[in-house]
């Protein structure tokens, strides 16, 4: 039973793992912390079961559009939301954050109501393997994430736009004036953080009913995750994540369910007072 | 054109300033200045503290905006560009402080610095190549961060990756701060190289002696405004710094 309990924790933290990425590049390109990422979360997860339900597309095919359609959606929100206050406080542009997820939640709740959805999925049975019970949905969110997170390592690590995000995150004054164009940066950012979050939203839509609170079962996590793998560092995040899920899954061993959530206040609260660069995160060079 | 006394060409001028005034919050820092920087020269700035310096390098470098007058790099009004669009044109820009991007590898930072240029102002391999022949404590640690190079280390770095675009104008900011004697003579030689490879170069500096040793043209700056505009030669005989700093 354990091993099926940590099992589902890292398929969890896989889960977790997109939006860690998502919130942790924002916080390194535009130094603050995304509270609209539960939101975020949510309509990626409405976008698919749009194209799915009623455009009857698979629901690979609905995820890829809705991911396009919701990076977009990202670019437009930064654009019309968070660059007028570019060069405000983080602590401003966190409570616009703020604002952006209301938003969002309650248009999401507006168009679809608030009745718990799913996605027209085929039936299929667990299989068994070592005696553990996999389903489908875990199988294709496995694949999903190490893919996702392939990519997002390459572009970050050998692509020219993964050094200039990586340049802006470090020094975005010098990057400028090494001819960087750091508005073009952020737009892109925003791209990656909309693909994954939205891809979440359907790993997340899977795995449990979509409703518009279902950003919020998953945002204190998601930061707890970030945290812990050190804000700013993409493979810490998913570090973190892949922990957090685990963590938070065997706690059900010990704790009620739905209490699973104190495992990641605690951990966010003991990070901050006693490594707030994370476990993972190595020491990002100040000087 | 008059310039410093004497009569020089427009076409041997590089970058030119006409009433610029700056600033941070309400006030001007820099006021009404006019500058004329000589192709092929190193121009230095030097003042007091808080006579606006820094201001203006930042300003020619496009990350503080001008508030009146305007700047030209040759013929070319650049006063509306951005620092991307400045790079672009041909000024390569030294900060004096957070001016290699620490969590990035040496070899990372070289490639960056021109890898968002225009072709035609990318690095070649062979300008790569004699950039790292003329930055040899570069040369050996492309794989190590760059923030765990020393002080003196970083600044080679630093002028290494400003050197990739082959730039036309480069600015300085104070480049011996902060360092020993030994690596400040060090990164005024390398000033000079640099200017001896073609690049003009206007820098700002508190190492007075050091850079009057090696500038040809020295402008003196208080309060935001040209104090003296002289040779160095000048400057040491003919005037008092201290009386020209206090006024």
């Amino acid at each position: 039973m354990t091993a099926q309990v940590v099992l589902n924790g890292f398929v969890t933290g896989m889960v977790v793992a997109l939006p860690a990425v998502a919130l942790t590049l924002i916080y390194g390109i535009l130094k603050f912390p995304n509270f609209a990422i539960g939101a975020m979360l949510t309509v990626g997860a409405y976008l698919a079961l749009a194209f799915n339900v009623y455009l009857s597309l698979p629901v690979l095919y609905a995820a890829a559009i809705g991911a396009v359609v919701f990076a977009i959606i990202a670019v437009g929100i930064d654009q019309t939301v968070f660059r007028p206050l570019r060069e405000r406080s983080a602590i401003t542009l966190l409570v616009a954050s703020m604002g952006v997820s209301f938003v969002l939640e309650n248009i999401v709740r507006f168009i679809f109501g608030n009745g718990a959805r799913s996605f027209e999925l085929p039936l299929a049975r667990p299989k068994l393997v070592f005696g553990l019970r996999i389903n489908n949905e875990q199988i294709v969110t496995a694949a999903a994430v190490v893919v996702a997170m392939a990519a997002v390592y390459v572009l970050l690590r050998h692509t020219a736009l993964g050094r200039a995000m990586r340049a802006v995150s470090d020094n975005a004054p010098l990057a400028a004036a090494r001819g960087i164009d750091r508005e073009r940066i952020v737009r892109w950012t925003w791209v990656i953080a909309g693909v994954l979050t939205a891809a979440a939203g359907v790993l997340a839509g899977m795995d449990r009913a979509i409703d518009p609170l279902l950003g919020w079962n998953y945002i204190v996590t998601v930061f707890a995750a970030s945290i812990l793998g050190g804000l700013g560092n993409p493979v810490g995040a998913v570090l973190g994540a892949l922990t957090i899920g685990v963590v938070e899954e065997t706690s059900t061993l010990v704790i009620p369910p739905n209490y699973r959530q104190v495992v990641s206040f605690c951990a966010i609260a003991l990070l901050l007072l006693l490594r707030p660069q994370g476990l993972f995160g190595v020491q990002r060079i100040r000087r | 054109m008059n310039v410093h006394g004497r009569i020089v060409n427009a076409r041997e001028i590089v970058l030119s300033t006409e009433g610029l005034a700056a600033g941070y919050g309400g006030e001007d820092i820099i006021t009404n200045l006019s500058v004329v920087v000589e192709k092929g020269s190193i121009f230095t700035i030097i003042g007091p503290n808080g006579s606006g310096k820094s201001t203006f390098i930042k300003v020619l470098a496009g990350l503080l905006p001008v508030r009146t007058g305007e700047i030209r790099l040759g013929a070319r009004a650049i006063t509306r560009l951005s620092a991307p669009e400045r790079v672009a044109a041909g000024l390569a820009y030294v900060p004096q402080e957070f001016n290699v991007f620490a969590n990035l590898t040496v070899g990372e930072n070289l490639r960056v610095s021109t890898e968002f240029l225009e072709r035609e102002r990318r690095a070649s391999p062979e300008q790569r190549e004699r950039v790292l022949a003329m930055f040899p404590e570069v040369a050996g640690r492309l794989a190590l961060r760059a923030g765990y190079l020393s002080g003196g280390q970083r600044q080679m770095l630093a002028f290494a990756c400003a050197m990739m675009a082959a730039p036309t104008v480069l600015l300085l900011d104070e480049p011996s701060a902060g360092l020993s004697p030994r690596f400040a003579a060090e990164i005024f030689d390398k000033v000079k190289s640099v200017n001896a490879a073609g690049a003009t170069v206007v820098m700002i500096e508190q190492n007075v002696n050091e850079a009057m040793r090696i500038a040809d043209i020295v402008l003196v700056l208080v309060n935001g405004a040209t104090r003296l505009l002289a040779s160095p030669q000048d400057i040491m005989t003919k005037h008092d710094l201290h009386k020209l700093y206090l006024g």
